[in-house]
């Protein structure tokens, strides 16, 4: 089987993710960030175990509707869809554009300004309710 | 004291061989060397590079479902043998490498409590261990100091202690939620203990909340033994031979392990001999190596005349519930430890219908894919779903409503020894070097059923008191065997256990287990912290007894 990613299966997958992700609540629909181009090719870049089922899903979806495609894979090849889906939705949410809608700026690091600090909970008294109730550990024959 | 050793030469006959460079081996490799004795730690994986860590890369969330999934089956590095689980409730989970598994642990640092080292004084059941949460205790605090652990003494869940090296992480919303949610109940919680310093501390980096914990930390500071260990054993003399896969314990014809051979990354055949071996290969591949260390001394494999090796596996078996609020928990941010703790349910209440209890962990819910997958559509909903249930326009109201809004309790169930479950060699599954690998035979206990439902209905119970407008429970996931617990057994019965008190075999004089597999009993909770106390006990006895120590 032919695993490169032409561009009748790119358009396949297009329409398959556009049907899993379409533009609605605000959000743009996923062909809208181009999943379907380079990021496509990123993404199997990124984790070639998926492209298999990949390519499978969309050779068995050419000349079917979007929505009948993903329908028929979901019984018949979940694992197809799945490497659909999740191609479409890890390169959806790399996109800075859908990170921005979501306010999300990925993993970033924020240090803390003083980690000596006294912590809200205990300056609060939240904390103290716990140890107003006591240990709770069972004491033990040594 | 002695301030260490000269490095070994590659044909000396050193000192002390240790077999594994993670948590255990790391400790017992700078006290060793520290006290002046010649020590060569063999290591099947390499000195992680934390800049190949994901945790900084927009694929982050991608690879962490493969290239750094910490099931070594489904990830399938070189480094990694495979294992059957074919007959296995639970999948084991582990990392090759130095610094071992905690690589990609979340550094949760829970140490037994007291009543685990006297389960069948208390409960009736299992064993009690040699020793107690109070003889343990020296060897914790020291450990503590030299991990750089963070959090707030003063847990009324244990017996007084000493304080924590590092002030405690902020819980953060996820963590404030959490504990809101438990005071509606008035039920214990905790700010998370974790092996992750809030401050710079012994070559770690203070940690930045990235929340990359479990694919390895980016920024140096997760404390792994690569960092807080190494440089200090090295420097003491310890010499680390890495991509070395041991493949046998070779003993002599008074029946004394005399060191091991083992394959290089080159695919050569090596010999490290030695007047001492530990063993530190963690719960399953420490077995292995002992039943692929057949002799003529020794025909079921090393140390094994009670056929004690490879029983009574223990692997935690855990479910996670997912609760999701209204308010913005920011519940992508680190750190990927504990935020808050529960021990509320953790000793044995015999009116719930099981012994022995299970910690709670309260976690963030990672990123955008995450809120799909691990806590989203792939886990998390009903296996005949249609596709509309999943994508389509509920796509992003799941995101919407999930993404920075959810958190995910971790309950760690304790699992009780039993001798049906168990490592053994495979017959037919070898590693890349042609070595047997193991097949484990796992089946989660009646008592660990009723356990997890009983803790799974708590932790609901919480979560719709404290205002979750959806919550999900996966009750007894595959994927969690982080704990390799109990395949060695310790005690005082040559007949009926594997090692004695001070971790040295009964059969082989100066063959000796330092980890997690001599354990008697797993407690309820996250082991590392037991696991690396245990090592420095038995490490600090054999510096003391070295002049009375049988060697090859």
């Amino acid at each position: 089987m032919s695993t490169k990613l032409d561009d009748n299966l790119r358009a396949v997958f297009a329409g398959i993710a556009d049907f899993l992700i379409p533009e609605a609540l605000g959000m743009p629909s996923a062909s809208q960030v181009d999943v379907h181009g380079e990021l496509a090719d990123r993404i199997l870049g990124l984790r070639p175990d998926l492209r298999e089922d990949f390519m499978r899903g969309l050779k068995a979806a050419e000349g079917k509707s979007s929505e009948a495609a993903a329908q028929e894979l979901n019984t018949k090849d979940p694992a197809a869809l799945t490497a659909i889906g999740l191609v479409a939705s890890a390169g959806y949410y790399m996109t800075p554009k859908v990170r921005e809608l979501i306010g999300y700026k990925g993993q970033e690091s924020r240090p803390e300004a003083d980690p000596d600090a006294t912590p809200e909970y205990v300056a609060n008294g939240m904390l103290q309710q716990v140890i107003d109730r006591g240990p709770i550990f069972k004491p033990t024959p040594r | 004291m002695a301030t260490g050793s000269r490095p070994a030469k590659r044909d000396e006959v050193v000192d002390v061989l240790i077999i594994g460079a993670g948590p255990s081996g790391s400790v017992a490799a700078k006290h060793l060397a520290q006290a002046g004795m010649s020590v060569v730690t063999l290591e099947q994986g390499h000195m992680p590079d934390r800049n190949d860590f994901p945790g900084r890369k927009p694929e982050w969330e991608l690879v962490t479902q493969k290239q750094w999934h910490p099931n070594p089956n489904f990830r399938d590095r070189p480094r990694d043998y495979p294992i059957n689980t074919d007959e296995s409730d639970v999948h084991p989970l582990m990392f090759a490498g130095v610094g071992g598994s905690a690589t990609i642990y979340a550094g949760h640092w829970t140490p037994f409590l007291p009543s685990d080292f006297r389960v069948r004084s208390l409960d009736g059941v299992a064993d009690d261990w040699p020793f107690s949460y109070e003889e343990l205790l020296p060897d914790l605090e020291t450990v503590e100091r030299e991990v750089g652990v963070s959090g707030l003494p003063g847990n009324p869940a244990y017996p007084p202690k000493m304080s924590y090296p590092t002030p405690p992480l902020p819980i953060g919303k996820v963590g404030r939620k959490a504990a809101e949610c438990l005071d509606k109940m008035g039920w214990h919680w905790w700010p998370g203990t974790n092996a992750i310093p809030s401050l710079p501390y012994n070559g770690l980096n203070a940690c930045v909340r990235r929340g990359t914990c479990m694919s390895g930390c980016p920024e140096g500071a997760k404390s792994t033994t690569d960092i807080t260990y190494w440089p200090h054993a090295l420097k003491a003399g310890a010499r680390l031979v890495t991509g070395a896969r041991v493949r046998e314990i070779e003993v002599d014809d008074r029946g004394l392990a005399t060191g091991a051979i083992y394959i290089d990354e080159h695919g050569r055949e090596r010999r490290q001999k030695a007047h001492t071996v530990i063993v530190c290969a963690n719960g399953v591949g420490t077995p292995r190596l002992l039943l692929l260390s057949k002799s003529k001394h020794f025909p079921d494999g090393l140390a094994n005349s009670s056929g004690l090796v490879g029983k009574r596996l223990m692997m935690h078996p855990f479910s996670a519930v997912m609760a999701t609020f209204d308010e913005d928990l920011e519940s992508w941010r680190g750190p990927f430890g504990q935020n808050i703790a529960s021990f509320e349910f953790y000793e044995t209440d015999e009116k719930r219908g099981f012994v022995r209890g299970a910690k709670w962990g309260a976690m963030p819910a990672g990123g955008p894919l995450g809120a799909t997958s691990f806590v989203g559509t792939k886990v998390f909903t009903d296996p005949n779903a249609k596709v509309e249930d999943m994508w389509g326009p509920h796509f992003h109201d799941m995101v919407d409503r999930r993404f920075g809004h959810t958190m995910v309790w971790g309950i760690i169930g304790e699992d009780l020894p039993e001798e049906s479950n168990e490592v053994l060699l495979d017959d037919n599954l070898v590693d890349t070097d042609g070595i047997p690998a193991p097949k484990l035979k796992y089946k989660v206990s009646d008592n660990s059923e009723k356990m997890l439902k009983f803790h799974e209905d708590r932790v609901l119970e919480a979560m719709q008191a404290g205002g979750a407008i959806e919550t999900s429970v996966v009750h007894q996931m595959a994927d969690t065997g982080w704990h390799l617990l109990g395949t060695c057994l310790m005690g005082d019965d040559p007949k009926k256990s594997v090692v004695n008190r001070w971790g040295q075999t009964h059969d082989v004089p100066n063959l000796f287990v330092f980890d997690g597999s001599t354990f008697p009993t797993s407690g309820g909770l996250n082991p590392t912290a037991t696991i690396m106390s245990v090592a420095l006990r038995q490490t600090r006895h054999m510096i003391a007894e070295r002049r009375n120590q049988e060697a090859a």
